[in-house]
């Protein structure tokens, strides 16, 4: 029985994917002290490499090119840590100064629409509870958002470096740890590499280049209807972004939630920040998914959301993040090892046939 | 302080006289024709030398190709159908229909000798491709010149065997 399990390409497959799965792992365990930083790291190495290639064309020597787009990867993070940073940082401190408006507003509004309704339940200790309760995540979300705000102050320093070393070694370091493989496993190793290296760089770029323009759309639009603290918004609304499926939806909420803290509670401003979100959604879902990120990962939605749900268990925020083009890479890897251990399978039966 | 082995040198970086040997070899080949010599040398170092033992396969039919192959040192056989197709020696190369077509190999390739080929990955070529595209072009035009000259022959070997 056993016998006939490690005989069958799908046996066989499943063997071989599962030990490469348990090897990724046990390094991820292993580098989980700096797994967030080479995350990022590739993650920038994905989006600066054809820069850096486009130097090379203009005849600039590997290292001189990677140490041009490191230059311009610091400019960007100075410029960042000097600009943005701190008008970011007044944003969420000013964010978590509303927020008791924000759940006072709530419990008002609601209030009016029991009374409405003629049920008094307004000194309802249930309602009470449930408030008081959403107001204690928020300023847990808002102080580990600050947290995140410092961690990324950090990384601005360590991940360039990792970035330089990669745009400079990466092709180098691949090849050497490639060329290890057996020469039986030579060619399928690297068609392999080949497919999951160009799916990941075309997610990576995508959702980068998808992530910047909603970050864009919805700040301009929130300053434009006069939302408090529109660049915050705009860029957690870009980051959130990064979720497929998942993201865009609790994108919709901190907006919605400021609107609503205004007092008096203006109508206006609640549809006209549902309107951004959903003006932003549909550019998105229109013009800049299928020009972008089409066909950059070809897994069905609800493996998907599935997927989000588990990491995002596992793994909190990055997990989420990392979900998609972890288990695109993963279906690559599968599809590969099968398509060679069947072809070699197959090639086997018709020797022993012919024999 | 012995400055030929420096403590920062790159150690994935291959020695430079195996790389010029390489370089000449490929240079003498139809498919780097009218290639500007630093272009090619710069990609032989991208290359991928490997060893094979005697009688060793390199590949089978139905197994999906992805290089072309230069034989450095040692013998390789081409056979097909059974049928002895090709006996390459050092300078010659095969598999170049990999380059273009991600479909199966054709026939099978042993080595005869213990020997040393040079691996040129699809991989390797795109980049290069997208890095010069100008040499890049002349490479692809010199695969189709090789490609057409193969196809010519074979259109009059089976004309002959149908005569």
């Amino acid at each position: 029985m056993i016998q006939l399990f490690f005989n069958h390409p799908l046996g066989r497959t499943i063997t071989v994917f599962s030990l490469i799965c348990t090897s990724i792992l046990l390094l991820a365990i292993l580098l989980s002290p700096i797994l967030v930083p080479l995350i990022l790291s590739f993650a920038l190495y994905a989006i600066l490499e054809p820069l850096s290639e486009a130097l090379e064309r203009q005849g600039f020597s590997r290292s001189a090119s990677s140490l041009t787009v490191l230059l311009l990867l610091v400019s960007i993070a100075t410029m960042i840590i000097s600009v943005l940073l701190p008008h970011l940082a007044t944003q969420l401190s000013t964010l978590q100064s509303q927020l008791p408006g924000v759940w006072q507003s709530m419990m008002s509004m609601g209030n009016e629409l029991f009374n409405s309704l003629g049920i008094d339940i307004s000194t309802s200790s249930i309602t009470q509870h449930f408030f008081t309760q959403a107001n204690d995540w928020g300023s847990t979300a808002v102080i580990q958002g600050s947290n995140i705000l410092i961690s990324l102050t950090v990384f601005l320093i360590f991940v360039p470096i990792i970035t330089f070393f990669l745009v400079r070694d990466y092709h180098s370091f691949r090849n050497y740890m490639l060329d290890k493989l057996p020469n039986s496993n030579f060619e399928m190793g690297w068609l392999i590499y080949h497919r999951v290296a160009h799916q990941l760089q075309e997610y990576i770029r995508g959702i980068m280049i998808q992530s910047s323009i909603m970050c864009v759309m919805t700040s301009i639009g929130f300053y434009i209807i006069g939302l408090d603290s529109p660049f915050l918004l705009g860029a957690t609304a870009g980051v959130l972004n990064l979720i497929p499926y998942v993201g865009p939806l609790l994108a919709t909420v901190l907006p919605i939630l400021m609107a609503v803290s205004e007092v008096p509670i203006e109508l206006w401003l609640i549809g006209s920040a549902i309107s951004v979100i959903l003006i932003a959604q549909i550019i998105d879902s229109m013009i800049v998914i299928p020009s972008v990120i089409a066909n950059a990962v070809n897994l069905h939605p609800l493996i998907v959301i599935m997927g989000i749900i588990v990491f995002g268990n596992l793994f909190g925020f990055i997990g989420m993040v990392i979900a998609t083009p972890t288990l695109s890479t993963a279906n690559i890897i599968y599809r590969g090892l099968y398509q060679g251990i069947k072809t070699r399978c197959d090639l086997k039966i018709e020797h022993t046939t012919e024999n | 302080m012995n400055f030929k082995q420096p403590l920062w040198q790159n150690l994935f970086r291959p020695k430079d006289d195996r790389i010029s040997e390489v370089t000449e070899m490929w240079m003498s080949t139809p498919l780097f024709e009218k290639i500007p010599r630093k272009e090619c040398r710069e990609l032989v170092k991208t290359m991928h030398p490997r060893h094979y033992k005697k009688g060793e396969k390199i590949f089978s039919s139905g197994e999906i190709g992805a290089s072309v192959v230069l034989i450095r040192s040692g013998g390789v056989e081409i056979i097909a159908a059974e049928k002895l197709l090709a006996e390459l020696c050092p300078a010659d190369f095969f598999g170049e229909v990999a380059l273009i077509l991600d479909e199966p190999r054709t026939a099978d390739a042993i080595a005869t000798e213990e020997s040393e080929l040079i691996f040129f990955l699809r991989s390797d070529l795109e980049e290069w491709v997208k890095r010069s595209p100008r040499s890049g072009a002349q490479f692809m035009l010199n695969i189709a010149v090789v490609l057409a000259a193969r196809l010519r022959h074979t259109n009059i070997l089976l004309s002959l065997q149908n005569s």
